[in-house]
């Protein structure tokens, strides 16, 4: 990565680790976005050359054939991309046998905002990139829906096609599961972790940054499959086979785009996995981490050993449109529900990537809003183990009127069930710690207080949809779209923009209008439940899901939806002034303005380049609050024996 | 990497230097990354085995192959022995530079490149003259599925040791720092170890 030490030994400013731009014609093969000017346009010729030597070299007529040079070119297009960036430049170095050469840091940290558009190797930049992209894929995700309710407000055909519908839902559902829950917990873990245990940096800097740039990519070939002629992807986003293999151009674009979010995923729980096992503080074990730390762990192992199910869905769906293959198609010896099971082999445990993380985030809030420790400790981290183990037994679920196997209704109706204890112990802790505790209503305590209200109203709907019964009555209806946005929205959105508040002091070194924050929890928690609990009636009441038109009788309520939907929409907008007034006009929030105990509190606000100045020397548990003299890190201690891998 | 930050001996640590890297595990961390990796990948191979049970298993697919399709069992088989006896020669390289041999790296690393590279031209004739094409049932989807996705496996594997091998040749690598050749050869070792389940899945079974 450290190209500029190379390329310009003789810029004596580069061995302080400073950004220095090339000058002439260097600035065209430096990476950066001028390189990506015609290294982007050259891996496409790569790629739609390939294609044609291939279908040529095979006889495969016509040689030209739209389908498949679109999937090789959403392929191509974004590595030339990346290549042009400079996130392939370390390894290419490497492994064409150049030394190595020591890492200068000329692509650490953030001097100016043009650092943001950079592969840079700051994890705390990259969390700040992560967070950034989440937001605006966020409003455009929100922008897609608000677009459909305008459409749902009344029945009949006002503004969009079935067909437009179909794709803005599609688009929105995408958007708002990769390019915005999964990956805001990566980026507010990517800014957090490191500091909270203890280290410098994450283990891979540069797979870290390379990970993160793969998320714009699956973003923008998402909303680009909108704009395709012959329509959107329009199957849901589940994309069910062999469904979706029959519908127009736009759905290879959301086949692809789902690869590069997968993809970037995986490396960064790849990268948490590592830097949590091998990068931890002295004196920081397993016991001592901070919930966040567990749950990003076990998040990281779901991802690590689910994701990669979807990539395989994603990959037959790929094969039968472009090689023909008939992996689901039932004429041709294909099982045609094999892709449901592969796929929600990973979307249940996706379920739980979007909340654990949440949860980590949750405990953290409560434990210090309360001044209290938190309740059961180990508990709280066995219970994320739990859900972990059982998050792979219940992904038939969803399926239960699927046409699947009739004898695994009932284990995994049982498994289902079962899952709710170790959910239930969560809930019941952050009760117990709130229970007499010195609550400060702050922000981020109203997002996690307003969580736990809709998280229960979710968490109880999913166990009546667990049961086979309700469930065979109520799947496709509206029943299905409140619970999932109870568990999602009302779970995971609040729980973002709660760890958003409560970390945003420690990224930006200021703190936000707590007026406006108060005013954007109270505006999106009542626009949040007139939104989506009307929606449980709707259902039930057996109004269909995935529709552009309904019957007359739904009308009055499903326009009060669209109004409390425009209302919802419309509380982002305090948000947005907040977040964009306070990053440079908030009062200087210090090191520690909630008073926590975590390591990340303990340095400046934004901390330093390098995170520490001293070493952190753990001692005790991050939640002792209350307990007087209870400290959980020193600096500057003498060193103590090594400490092993935490077993 | 620390080093260097503290060659240059000024400024605040933590504002212009990284303190150096404090690891809690005895395992460094390329090699716990590459575990987990391979764990990943096995669930990736695992999706593909999925799609194969439920089209051979669960749809009651009789028989398997279908008529008329013939597998080529025999030249599959050398082919196993092929890449089995390059797991053996990866293994020597690694364990050559670790003693500090660097012939024995080299011969290692040559030889496994070579096996694999056979192994790999060997797939792509059998897939010349297979005699079925992508587009024939769900049989062929199965058995392109999961031999092309391990021949993908086997390029990488072939691109990682092509790059080591160059290195091993420019003189890197020492008995203590030897990552690349030590990464390459586990994830070379998985992929053999997974064409065995494949072989066996895919053409004998």
């Amino acid at each position: 990565m450290t190209t500029a030490h190379d390329t310009h030994e003789h810029d004596a400013h580069a061995e302080h680790g400073e950004y220095v731009p090339p000058t002439g014609w260097h600035r065209w093969t430096y990476p950066g976005w001028l390189r990506i000017l015609w290294v982007m346009p050259l891996f496409g010729g790569i790629g739609i050359g390939l294609v044609t030597l291939i279908r040529w070299a095979a006889d495969w007529h016509p040689i030209y054939k739209g389908v498949p040079i679109t999937t090789v070119l959403l392929t191509t297009l974004p590595l030339g991309f990346l290549a042009g960036l400079g996130g392939f430049d370390f390894w290419v170095r490497y492994s064409s046998g150049k030394p190595t050469i020591p890492d200068d840091h000329s692509r650490h940290g953030a001097r100016s905002w043009r650092d943001y558009f950079r592969i840079n190797t700051d994890h705390k930049v990259i969390g700040v990139q992560y967070l950034v992209t989440n937001m605006f894929f966020f409003l455009a995700g929100g922008m897609l829906i608000l677009l459909a309710r305008a459409e749902l407000a009344h029945p009949g055909t006002q503004y969009f096609n079935p067909q437009t519908f179909n794709a803005l839902m599609t688009d929105h559902a995408t958007l708002m599961i990769f390019l915005v829950i999964v990956p805001a917990f990566a980026g507010l873990g990517n800014f957090v972790i490191p500091l909270m245990i203890g280290a410098g940096d994450m283990a891979f800097p540069k797979l870290n940054a390379l990970s993160y740039w793969l998320l714009p990519i699956a973003g923008v070939e998402l909303l680009a499959g909108l704009f395709v002629p012959g329509g959107g992807p329009n199957s849901g986003w589940t994309c069910y086979a062999p469904l979706c293999e029959h519908q127009p151009l736009g759905n290879v674009f959301f086949n692809m785009g789902v690869q590069w979010a997968g993809a970037s995923s995986i490396m960064t729980a790849l990268n948490f996995l590592v830097t949590i096992i091998t990068m931890r503080a002295p004196g920081m074990t397993f016991w001592r981490m901070p919930l966040l730390v567990w749950a990003n762990f076990t998040t990281s192992m779901l991802v690590v050993l689910a994701t990669p199910f979807i990539a395989g869905s994603q990959f037959f769906v790929m094969f039968d449109r472009v090689m023909h293959t008939n992996f689901f198609e039932a004429g041709n010896g294909g099982y045609v529900i094999g892709y449901q099971h592969i796929f929600w082999f990973y979307s249940h445990p996706a379920v739980y990537i979007m909340l654990l993380p949440g949860f980590g985030i949750i405990s953290e809030v409560v434990s210090v809003m309360s001044r209290k420790p938190i309740f059961g400790y180990r508990l709280m981290a066995l219970s994320l183990l739990a859900i972990l183990v059982l998050g792979f037994s219940v992904w038939a679920h969803h399926m239960f009127i699927a046409g699947m196997a009739g004898w695994l209704r009932v284990p995994i109706m049982v498994t289902t069930l079962l899952i709710a204890v170790p959910t239930g112990i969560k809930v019941f802790s952050w009760l117990a710690t709130l229970w007499e505790g010195r609550i400060h209503f702050t922000t981020p305590m109203l997002w996690a207080v307003g969580f736990i209200f809709c998280f229960v109203i979710g968490g109880l709907s999913g166990i009546w949809l667990g049961a086979v019964p309700i469930d065979v009555q109520a799947n496709q209806s509206y029943f299905i779209v409140a619970h999932i946005h109870y568990v999602l929205f009302g779970g995971s959105i609040f729980t973002i923009f709660c760890g958003f508040y409560y970390w945003f002091p420690k990224m930006t070194g200021r703190m936000y209008n707590e007026r406006l924050g108060q005013l954007h929890f109270w505006l999106t928690f009542i626009g949040f439940n007139l939104t989506f609990f009307p929606m449980h009636y709707l259902g039930l009441q057996g109004m269909p899901r995935r529709v552009a038109d309904y019957a007359n009788r739904f009308g009055g309520i499903n326009e009060f939806v669209s109004i409390a939907s425009f209302g919802l929409g419309a509380s982002t907008l305090v948000f947005l002034y907040n977040i964009v007034w306070s990053w440079h006009h908030g009062p200087p929030a210090g090191r520690n303005p909630w008073r926590a105990l975590g390591i990340e509190w303990q340095v400046d606000s934004p901390p330093p380049l390098f995170n520490f100045e001293e070493e952190p020397q753990v001692v005790g548990s991050p939640y002792e609050y209350g307990v007087p003299g209870a400290r959980h890190v020193i600096f500057g201690a003498p060193q103590p024996e090594p400490v092993s891998a935490g077993h | 990497m620390s080093a260097h930050a503290e060659a240059h001996g000024h400024g605040r640590p933590g504002y212009d230097h990284p303190l150096p890297i404090h690891f809690s595990s005895r395992i460094s961390p390329v090699i716990v990354g590459i575990f987990l990796f391979i764990g990943s990948e096995i669930m990736l191979f695992g999706s593909f085995f999925t799609v194969y049970f439920f089209d051979r298993v669960v749809n009651h697919t009789h028989p398997w192959p279908p008529h008329p399709y013939v597998r080529p069992v025999f030249v599959a088989g050398v082919n196993t022995l092929i890449l089995v006896t390059s797991s053996f020669t990866m293994h020597w390289a690694t364990v050559s530079i670790k003693r500090g041999n660097r012939a024995g790296l080299q011969a290692g690393m040559v030889l496994t490149f070579l096996l694999g590279l056979t192994f790999l031209l060997t797939q792509v004739i059998e897939y010349h003259r297979i005699g079925f094409n992508t587009s024939d049932t769900s049989f062929a989807a199965t058995f392109f599925g999961l031999t092309g996705l391990h021949g993908c496996h086997v390029f990488v594997g072939l691109t990682i040791l092509l790059a080591m091998t160059i290195r091993s040749f420019r003189g890197h690598f020492s008995p203590e720092h030897h990552h690349g050749i030590e990464v390459g050869g586990i994830y070379w070792h998985f992929v053999d170890v997974m064409w065995i389940i494949v072989y066996v899945t895919v053409y004998l079974l």
